[in-house]
């Protein structure tokens, strides 16, 4: 068992007072530390939708540092993406918001979701279903590029369209 | 293994693992002389490299061993106190290691130089092959003798390692003695700990969102705290255990709630369009401090949870990015993640200042954890791209724990264990 002190562990102190000094006495137990190791299954499933993979291959788009809002460049992007869906009215899709490494994860990832709510927010704004959108985020998790610079840090903040 | 770097101040001895690199500490540390300790010469070595290894790293210390000093008593008779008073040495430690059979103790004694008397007599019964958590203990019965503050050798430190799969890994707070949690290939982020120690609280994508998970240490059983299709995260016990704080999505939006883990009921604690997440408790659980965005950039603020409909309370106002905080366990302030020009820096801010202290300097700092003495930050620094983890003690002593196989991030700093 771990951390099982409270039974197996006890400290005793006791306190010698002399004439003119006092003394410390104390006697203890080391407490185990086991630990058992989990492995989280992998039963991960990926939900490809092949149809919308034809339709928005490399559909992204992207977003300044802290920032949720739509640039002129993604609206471009998400203009085709609203007429691919209504042209295809049978395919749902997955937005995923990301956000590069700067700051908390945890702030990256509410951050992440701010975008892909962004981008949600146009599409039923622009008569998609909200039936058809599924939103999540992975903050800085799953970057696409890995250095420490500008040019890698503008192509992770994104949300992907599949 | 990393290579070391050779400190000045605190050069009495070489660590091959421990990587201490500013050595600022107190000023004025105690002066202690250890002698290696009676017994088994290959375990007497292990256990006194890493009694010593402890006790510098607190940066409160100044350690005199073997090679420094002018006598080497085996027990209370061969001492001469002056062979100690000469080198200005304050407290001087003997021991002795005692192998019977499969039992293994530790007998060790604190003398006070300047009266020339011992000032502590203490024994710990070991486990056979843990030489290292009975070094842990000794160092931390030795620490609080010495200052009259716990010592936290023996506590342990959480965090996430990414290599080829994610790993959620415990291990002492020197970081050696590895254990792992969780394996999984999808990431894991947030861990915390649970007020007893005995079960972690995380987030887990293996589903294909965050979600929540209370996973117990010892037996590996684990659950999702709540059962639902929306994103779940940063998880945070209330001192009491009976409550975690988290941030739920269901919204669309990042807001805290408290979950009730006992009959599972949930409290909504924020409403607003900005970003609000990264809660944590006091350390009396009366208030709650969290990041939320609502002025245009990152802040701290504060509920009072006394008062029914309590607005939150901005707590940060210098520069644009202020977040994850954590609460000094006295109360007196607490110590975030502070984005200074291009750099993202420790810092700390003590309530009855009006001005912040950075602790960091380099540019990726990150995940501010405090020991349960308050005394050492635990943060995550990067490296050329890879995460490793650094500590830093109120005091200014810094120094890195060993390289973990992978990029390491996100420490999280138990409560005592001993």
């Amino acid at each position: 068992m771990f951390f099982l002190r409270n039974k197996l562990h006890f400290v005793v102190v006791l306190i010698f007072l002399s004439s003119c000094s006092s003394m410390n006495v104390t006697e203890e137990n080391v407490g185990s530390d086991e630990v058992k190791t989990v492995k989280a299954s992998s039963a991960r499933s990926e939900n490809i939708n092949y149809d919308t993979m034809a339709v928005f291959a490399n559909a992204t788009v992207y977003f300044e540092f802290d920032k949720s809002s739509l640039t002129s460049k993604s609206i471009q992007t998400l203009k085709s993406a609203v007429n691919a869906l209504n042209e295809n009215s049978s395919i749902n899709i997955t937005l995923s918001g990301h956000a590069d490494e700067r700051g908390t994860r945890e702030y990256n990832l509410a951050l992440g979701q701010r975008r892909a709510e962004a981008v949600s927010d146009y599409f039923v704004l622009n008569g998609i279903s909200k039936n058809r959108i599924t939103v999540k985020s992975f903050g800085e998790e799953k970057p696409v590029a890995f250095g420490q610079d500008e040019t890698s840090y503008s192509k992770n903040r994104r949300v992907e369209i599949n | 293994m990393k290579k070391f770097l050779l400190l000045v101040c605190f050069s009495g001895f070489i660590s091959s693992e421990l990587i201490l690199e500013i050595t600022q500490g107190t000023e004025d540390p105690f002066r202690v002389a250890i002698i290696k300790f009676n017994g088994d010469n290959k375990a007497t070595s292990e256990i006194d490299q890493i009694i010593k290894n402890n006790l510098m790293r607190s940066g409160e210390f100044k350690i005199f061993d073997n090679d420094d000093l002018l006598s080497l008593p085996k027990d209370e008779d061969e001492i001469v106190f002056n062979d100690f008073r000469i080198l200005n040495i304050d407290y001087l430690i003997i021991g002795n290691l005692i192998n019977e059979s499969s039992n293994i103790k530790a007998e060790y004694k604190v003398y006070d130089i300047r009266k020339g008397s011992k000032v502590r007599s203490s024994t710990v019964f070991g486990i056979p092959n843990k030489n290292r958590q009975l070094a842990h203990y000794i160092s931390d019965g030795i620490y609080e003798e010495i200052t009259g503050i716990k010592g936290i050798a023996s506590t342990k430190i959480l965090y996430v390692t990414q290599n080829k799969d994610y790993r959620l890994v415990v291990a002492d707070a020197d970081g050696k003695n590895e254990q792992i949690l969780l394996e999984s290939s999808e990431p894991i982020i947030s861990p915390s700990w649970s007020p007893d120690s005995k079960k972690v609280a995380y987030v887990s994508f293996e589903t294909g969102i965050a979600k929540v998970f209370i996973q117990d240490i010892a037996s590996g059983n684990r659950e999702v705290v709540i059962e639902n299709s929306s994103q779940i995260s940063s998880p945070a016990w209330s001192p009491d255990g009976k409550f975690l704080s988290l941030t739920m999505y269901q919204d669309g939006n990042a807001e805290i709630y408290i979950l009730n883990l006992k009959n599972k009921n949930l409290t909504r604690l924020t409403n607003h369009y900005a970003i609000d997440t990264e809660s944590t408790w006091s350390k009396k659980g009366s208030k709650i401090m969290f990041t939320s965005g609502r002025s245009g950039s990152p802040q701290l603020y504060e509920i009072n949870l006394r008062k029914s409909n309590a607005r939150p309370k901005r707590i940060t106002f210098e520069g644009n990015y202020n977040a994850k905080g954590a609460y000094l366990p006295n109360n007196e302030g607490i110590v975030f993640v502070h984005r200074a020009n291009t750099s993202f820096q420790i810092a700390l801010k003590y309530f009855d200042e009006n001005f912040i202290r950075p602790l960091t300097e380099s540019q990726m700092d990150e995940s501010p954890s405090i020991s349960p003495n308050g005394n050492v930050i635990v943060y995550s620094i990067k490296e050329e791209g890879t995460g490793l983890l650094s500590g830093v003690t109120l005091s200014g002593a810094k120094f890195k724990l060993p390289a973990a196989e992978g990029s390491v991030r996100e420490p999280a700093w138990s409560g005592f264990l001993r």
